[in-house]
């Protein structure tokens, strides 16, 4: 019975007064078990158990220590806490490339807002120079040319760029890792296909807002 | 005001990244990750360039883990009472807490 009242929708007297949009039941169900997920506790619970098993567990008396450690403000930011939360865990298994396409949209309307037009319009070298601080997460990027040919032809949704990396996800919903160097990428908006070449692109993705690109060396692969 | 090119360019690029985050949580509510980044690329933007947002935007970023803040899915928020009132959000993947007042006149450094 009380599991019923969980899934009701929003009464509709309800929904002027706060002024909030009820949402369809797939997303809604798609909130509520995250939510409650998050809130229960139990896995941890069990790992506990085992790990109490198999080793000894030593019982000894310390002096209470005085500790006054009072920061107000937010610390952080340790490699301890980067590798334990941000990367991608197994996930994506679990995502569909579907559930990206509407990242591609909102991509695809940042991009045009930002050259402000189609091909015919401007000339390339001002769109080029663009798309340089754009950002291309959640691109489609299609490898053009490499130098170990296993990569070319591979195409997807551009989720993560790190330092030498992007990592892609397929059509196949499969997580591709392909480094930058060496390799050339396509970028395509509206018929607009602009080439990357990869080798001169490895830095972090926030750091090449800021990098000033020089012609530097040849272009080659 | 006359902004400048670049920094037009820039944030045009945070506030896609924004976007962007609330897009990916809104499609799959268990995926705080991937917001994460993006917020962790947004903020390494302003820092880098040295670009000023907007407090209701920093507002709903955690400080620690630059995890994108949405009371009921990736945050707790609650009502204190000490004399004045507070309004504590608390992020569920740090613990990190943020304490706001609950001040109805209170106006922001808007205009210096």
């Amino acid at each position: 019975m009380e599991e019923g009242l969980v899934r009701v929708p929003i009464p509709r007297e309800l929904v002027d007064v706060l002024g909030v949009e009820p949402q369809s039941s797939f997303k809604a169900k798609a909130f509520t078990e995250a939510f409650l997920k998050n809130s229960i506790q139990q896995p941890r619970r069990h790992d506990l158990k085992n790990m109490l098993s198999h080793k000894a567990v030593i019982l000894g008396y310390r002096r209470p220590k005085k500790e006054r450690r009072k920061s107000a403000k937010a610390r952080g930011l340790n490699a301890r806490q980067k590798r334990e939360l941000k990367v991608f865990q197994i996930k994506p298994e679990h995502q569909r490339y579907q559930l990206f396409l509407p990242l591609h949209e909102l991509w695809r309307r940042y991009i045009i807002d930002l050259c402000g037009g189609l091909k015919p319009t401007s000339n390339p070298q001002v769109v080029q120079q663009k798309l340089l601080k754009a950002d291309f997460h959640g691109a489609i990027l299609t490898v053009v040319r490499s130098k170990c040919p296993s990569y070319v032809g591979t195409s997807g949704i551009l989720l993560q760029e790190f330092k030498h990396v992007f990592k892609i996800i397929t059509r196949d919903d499969k997580l591709k890792v392909i480094p930058k160097r060496n390799s050339v990428f396509a970028v395509e908006i509206n018929g607009f296909v602009s080439h990357i070449y990869g080798s001169k692109f490895e830095y972090r993705a926030g750091e090449r807002a800021a990098k000033k690109f020089k012609v530097k060396g040849t272009i080659d692969l | 005001m006359a902004l400048h090119l670049k920094d037009k360019e820039a944030y045009q690029r945070l506030n896609y990244l924004y976007q962007a985050a609330h897009c990916v949580l809104a499609q799959n509510p268990e995926n705080v990750e991937l917001a994460r980044f993006y917020c962790f690329s947004q903020k390494t933007i302003a820092k880098r360039l040295v670009l000023r947002q907007d407090p209701s935007v920093k507002r709903t970023l955690c400080k620690r883990c630059c995890s994108l803040l949405i009371p009921g899915v990736t945050a707790t928020t609650r009502q204190k009472r000490n004399k004045t009132r507070f309004t504590v959000m608390r992020c569920l993947s740090c613990g990190q807490r943020k304490t706001l007042l609950n001040n109805p006149d209170y106006c922001l450094w808007a205009d210096r």
